[in-house]
């Protein structure tokens, strides 16, 4: 009864829908660490000795740390824009065709001398880039909604075709693309176009900020409005959705493209704080990664700022614990996969504990049948 | 457009399909029984790489198979235990699956790197090479290696035994109604299991297929470039049928084979766009077909057998 | 008496789910060649009880004995093994198949190459001895609801039952399909084969048994032989207490005003199939019509298009001289109480709060500036909660941790406290309990003195009759007539629900 009267909308409950306990996604971390560990042992280094390379390099100094914000970048960023996604129940994995487009755009407009003030150069560029990632993330949009063609299917196929374009661009794009260049690459972004260092010396760009405001406010959006409350209605149950007069395809339409546009800035921003260039393929395997974060913060914007520097110290640790030990480098992808695996494996309880608890009529067939309906 | 550059493209068309439609047929299975194995991307990875590895250092074809087809089977397990067992949302458990698969495959390559460099034999063809010669037919199809013409009678098989046995009928009615199913005495977990280690076994050995039969090694980041995905939406347009769903794979694989020659035949348009040509194929034919298609009822849904 | 005359019994059968105990040492038994009538309401536990006998739940405690022999039974298989067979309430078919690949699902064989012909054969000829016949190649979700109980039937006989449970069955029959079902269970029960016959409708089960056994609230009531059972006796044995429901008595409200104004409405079901023909209906101010017939016969698709959730294929709907032209989100215009409100009307995963505001959450006082305002949100869910008796810890609450009855309370305040001009109440009383029908009876009747149309769709003649002002029975998606509440005859009613005009 304790739990029930709690707050809903201030209890850090990872994966609501699946009342799965902190606990819980704590102990399937856990388990997939030492599945990894074990991994790890097997490639001939002592998994110890990794762990300790990969913690320093998470929290071993403020160099160390910076890392760790500028890596989060990308992954508040995507994590947040698949969240929303989870919110209205599509799986929107299409965040790296986004990034692709959305550095395109930035790289269009900021590899370009224009005179411009900075800031209103670097607005530009951010603008471009929403504007072609929106145009991106509207043909799943489009596709899912109206078409009926599942979006994960539809997102991948586009995140290849992204790749392509991108590649195109940094190889044969007259305005943008470098000549000559040992690697196909874009053309360096103008100085008015980068954006600031905060701390002199490291790279730490104001990306990871941006990516923390984004999601406070859509953490607002979700719960505050009616915008979200309508997001959270399709999500639960279309059909009430429906049945509340919400158009639910538009909403879906809206719901993609808000993420591409987030993937959008999130790619534009990593080209215009971090590389200074595009490079063909410079987002591999964010796409994955930010499902990932998005699905440990169970769809919650607030879960995902943590879920999203959980898994930027593993990666920047993960660097680090590279180089050190000579595990290979992919072994981040692992770890985080592995941990997400045991954190969903255990993540579904028999939902059928709980749910009694204030039902006190006889109607036990009523009430298993609304369970599955949840379920789905 | 001369005939031998069609015998040619429709050639290659049919050995670039080959790899999808072995997978297609264990994905088609576990699709009808409801279960979407979304991780058969990253085990095509493993059955690629496991199909060189045991190629390489055991210098045998067909202990690679074997083994490619073993490991499948692991991995089949792990993800009917998630999906299945512990009723894990089946898209996430398949992203996850194959960004680990991605991951490892990536590792365990690196970790061999005498292996970086070698190619290993190859399917062979198992025609005499003299059939070869027979106009049209011969380049077509006898000069074709073993794992395509696997693959071209593998669906006709399959269809039987979906639609001609027990078994596969009993599949097709848990798909659509496990709860029916239950009722009239079948394990419908026993038969997802089933279903989804089969999957897993073909997009090993597709994978497998995929690297020995066609570019003869591995290569790190992702060699399958969303092949995977691609015979999940090849089961969409086809409507879960093994067959139609056979000419859906050659029909990408046709498209993948052009944008090979038209890129040697022309430079007029950028290679990268052709490129794009088999994933935008794949996004038209999904747009036009998928209300056409019936779906397995509960396709996606995961069962509790305790709800009656 | 001789042990061996049971084929069935069922000693001391308990099954507790978390913080219900759903059969209370129900005991019950059942001789070889007779039909026992298995009687309680909605949620008395009835379903449970069957489901452990199918294996399908693990008893707490209690034990079963086939032929005098205890056995365990641990799964449908097993139950099938031992002779028993099961027509649920929710058919078990898979829709898709054919009717004789549903009749073999699952039967264990050596032989895996499927060989159709003989097991046809052999269904056909059990088509004939027991009058129900059903063609074997026949995809299922093709046929009539009548049908797949056929098959249903055919499935458990095929398998050769020795105790066949029908659970509700004559819930989607005509009457006319409850007779041949009728025939059809004497005709099992000659062969030796016993039948329980799962009701809450007093008159069949009178009509069909030999004996009855009566569940209430999960426990044991009693036994009685149904040649010593009478109507009252059985429904005071049921409910605790004496019930009928009685025509409610209500003020004669003058001057009309006709509010819903349906013109020659067509529209297609979700197969595509024509499920309102040329349908014509006037809803006034201050009246309830009721609206009987069948399950299935266009009942839904009315709902729905009124609500504005299906569009006719042709036709006019206006509501207040407004065209319906899509979904009406506006509370105080339309109140639609669905027919599945767990799938339709609530968001089981939201607070009690959160689905009171489902249709108003982009209007003042709930939302401001597009900021959701929670402390009236909150307040308005607390009103709502004290008006309409919803018990609850607190506003906070999931939907999903009600029980149904509360959960129908819920969408009723959300649906009936704006004082829509029509309201639209589709079966509001499936599944609840005795205090919470009488509940939403009183509810509606005032709705109706307030002066608000109000459509009340339900398959329980009773309670059509009991509320109605006007009834219409649909038939076919087509209204085969209408009669006045205050003398309506049951008899007539029944006639045309099957379609039939009776002479005049």
């Amino acid at each position: 009864m304790e739990l029930l009267k709690k707050n809903k909308r201030f209890e850090f409950a990872i994966f609501e829908n699946l009342s799965l306990t902190t606990g819980r996604t704590l102990f399937g971390i856990f388990l997939g660490l030492l599945a990894s560990g074990l991994l790890i042992a097997l490639s001939g280094v002592n998994p110890f000795v990794a762990y300790g390379a990969l913690f320093r390099g998470a929290f071993g100094s403020m160099q160390a740390v910076s890392n760790v914000l500028v890596r989060a970048s990308p992954l508040l960023l995507g994590g947040i824009g698949v969240a929303i996604g989870i919110k209205a129940g599509v799986w929107n994995t299409g965040i790296e065709g986004y990034m692709y487009l959305g550095a395109i755009g930035a790289a269009v407009i900021g590899v370009l001398d224009l005179g411009l003030h900075p800031g209103l150069h670097i607005l530009l560029c951010i603008v471009c880039a929403i504007v072609l990632s929106g145009c991106w993330g509207a043909i799943p949009g489009f596709l899912k909604a109206y078409k009926g063609v599942n979006e994960v299917t539809a997102t991948i196929m586009l995140n290849y075709i992204a790749i392509y374009l991108t590649n195109w661009v940094v190889s044969n794009f007259p305005l943008v693309a470098e000549v000559g260049a040992f690697y196909p690459m874009s053309k360096q972004f103008q100085a008015t176009a980068r954006l600031p260092i905060l701390i002199p010396g490291s790279s730490l760009h104001p990306g990871p900020f941006i990516g923390i405001i984004l999601c406070l406010i859509l953490h607002f959006v979700l719960n505050f409005t009616p915008f979200g409350y309508r997001t959270k209605m399709l999500g639960s149950n279309p059909f009430a959705a429906r049945y509340a007069g919400v158009d639910s395809r538009k909403q879906i339409l809206m719901i993609i493209t808000i993420g591409a546009v987030i993937g959008g800035i999130s790619g534009a921003i990593e080209v215009m704080g971090l590389k200074r260039r595009v490079f063909m393929e410079f987002v591999t395997g964010v796409g994955y990664e930010s499902v990932a974060v998005a699905l440990l913060a169970g769809g919650n914007p607030l879960g995902v700022i943590l879920s999203a520097l959980f898994f930027a110290a593993l990666k920047a640790g993960g660097a680090t614990m590279s180089i050190e030990t000579g595990v290979a480098s992919s072994m981040n992808s692992i770890i985080i996969g592995m941990c997400m695996l045991f954190v969903i494996g255990f993540g579904v309880i028999d939902n059928r504990k709980l749910k009694k608890i204030v039902s006190t009529d006889k109607d036990p067939e009523n009430d298993i049948a609304a369970e599955k309906e949840g379920e789905k | 457009m001369s005939l031998e550059i069609i015998i040619d493209w429709l050639q290659a068309a049919l050995r670039w399909a080959a790899p999808l439609i072995i997978v297609s047929i264990g994905e088609v299975y576990s699709e009808r029984s409801g279960v979407i194995n979304m991780g058969i991307e990253g085990i095509m990875l493993f059955g690629a790489l496991t199909g060189i590895a045991a190629g390489f250092y055991l210098n045998s074809l067909w202990l690679a198979v074997i083994i490619t087809a073993i490991i499948g089977l692991i991995l089949g397990f792990a993800v009917a235990y998630l999906t299945v067992s512990r009723r894990t949302n089946q898209v996430v458990t398949g992203l996850m699956i194959n960004m680990v698969s991605l991951g490892a495959t990536d590792m365990i390559f690196s970790m061999m790197s005498e292996t970086r460099k070698a190619r290993v034999a190859t399917f062979p063809a198992i025609f005499p090479s003299s059939m070869t010669n027979i106009p049209v037919l011969g380049k077509l199809l006898f000069a074709q290696p073993i794992s395509t013409w696997v693959a071209l009678i593998l669906p006709f098989f399959a269809a039987y035994v979906l639609y001609k046995t027990r078994w596969g009928l009993n599949v097709r009615a848990v798909g659509d109604n496990p709860k029916a199913a239950a009722t009239a005495g079948l394990s419908v977990i026993k038969i997802k299991y089933q279903t989804v280690v089969l999957s897993s076994i073909f997009a090993a050995l597709g994978g497998c297929a995929l690297s020995l039969a066609e570019v003869g090694y591995f290569s790190a980041g992702g060699m399958t470039a969303g092949r995977g995905f691609i015979v999940m939406a090849a089961c969409v347009v086809a409507g879960w049928d093994p067959v139609r769903t056979a000419l859906i794979c050659i029909a990408f694989g046709a498209a993948d084979a052009a944008q090979l020659r038209i890129q040697t035949l022309s430079s007029t348009i950028p290679y990268q766009f052709l490129q794009m040509l088999p994933y935008i194929v794949t996004i038209i034919a999904l747009t036009i077909m998928v209300k056409r298609s019936r779906v397995p009822k509960t396709w996606g849904a995961p069962y509790d057998p305790k709800d009656v | 008496m001789d042990e061996n005359n049971f084929a069935l019994q069922m000693q001391d059968i308990t099954v507790e789910f978390p913080g219900v105990l759903a059969n209370d040492h129900v005991n019950i038994d059942c001789k070889k060649g007779e039909v026992l009538g298995l009687l309680g309401e909605n949620g008395a536990g009835k379903t449970t009880l069957m489901n452990v006998l199918y294996g399908l739940y693990p008893p707490t405690e209690g034990r079963i004995l086939l032929d005098g022999k205890e056995v365990h039974i641990g799964s449908p298989l097993e139950a099938i093994q031992q002779g028993i067979g099961m027509v649920h309430q929710h058919f078990k078919l898979v829709d898709t198949l054919s009717v004789i690949e549903n009749v073999i699902l699952g039967i264990p064989t050596k032989k895996q190459r499927l060989d159709l012909e003989p097991a046809k054969k052999r269904l056909l000829q059990l088509c004939e001895e027991y009058e129900l016949f059903v063609d074997p190649d026949e995809i299922v979700w093709r046929l009539p609801v009548g049908k797949q109980q056929w098959v249903e039937i055919l499935k458990a006989l095929y398998r050769d039952c020795k105790v066949l449970v029908l659970d509700e069955p004559t819930a989607v029959l005509t009457p006319a399909e409850s007779d041949q079902l009728c025939r059809a269970i004497r005709r099992i029960t000659a062969d030796g084969r016993s039948v329980i016959f799962i009701s809450h409708k007093l008159r069949e089960v009178i009509q069909i048994t030999d004996r009855i056994t009566v569940i209430r609230d999960g426990k044991y009531i009693g036994t009685l032989a149904t040649k010593d059972a009478t109507q009252i006796k059985l429904a005071q044995m049921m409910v605790g207490r004496p019930v009928t429901i009685e025509r409610k008595s209500r003020p004669v409200i003058e001057d009309l005003k006709p509010v819903l104004v349906m013109k020659n409405v067509n529209a297609k079901d979700d197969r595509g199939i024509q499920a309102l023909k040329n349908l014509n209906l006037t809803v006034h101010a201050g009246e309830i019509v009721g609206v009987a017939g069948v399950d299935g016969n266009g009942q839904r698709e009315l709902a729905e298009c009124i609500a504005g959730l299906r569009k006719p294929t042709s036709g006019t709907i206006t509501i207040n001289d407004k065209r319906v032209t899509g979904v009406i989100a506006d509370p105080t215009f339309v109140g639609f109480i669905p027919e599945d409100r767990q799938k339709t009307g609530l968001v089981m995963d939201f607070s009690i709060a959160d689905n009171l505001i489902m249709k108003d959450y982009q209007n003042a006082p709930y939302a401001q500036n597009n900021v959701l305002q929670y402390t009236a949100i909150k307040k308005h869910a607390r009103d709502m909660i004290r008006k309409y008796h919803v018990k609850t810890p607190s506003e906070d609450v999931r939907v999903r941790n009600l029980s149904g009855g509360n959960q129908q309370k819920v969408v009723i305040a959300r649906e009936i406290d704006p004082e829509p001009v029509l309201d639209i109440a589709s079966h509001p009383t499936r599944g609840l309990d005795l205090g919470a029908v009488a509940n939403v009876h009183d509810t509606l009747l005032k709705e109706r003195n307030r002066g608000a149309a109000v459509l009340f769709i339900s398959a329980e003649l009773q309670e059509v009759m009991a509320l109605s002002d006007r009834i219409i029975v649909l038939f076919g998606g087509e209204i085969m007539g209408e009669l006045n509440g205050e003398d309506a005859d049951q008899e007539v009613i029944g006639q045309l629900m099957l379609g039939h005009h009776p002479e005049n």
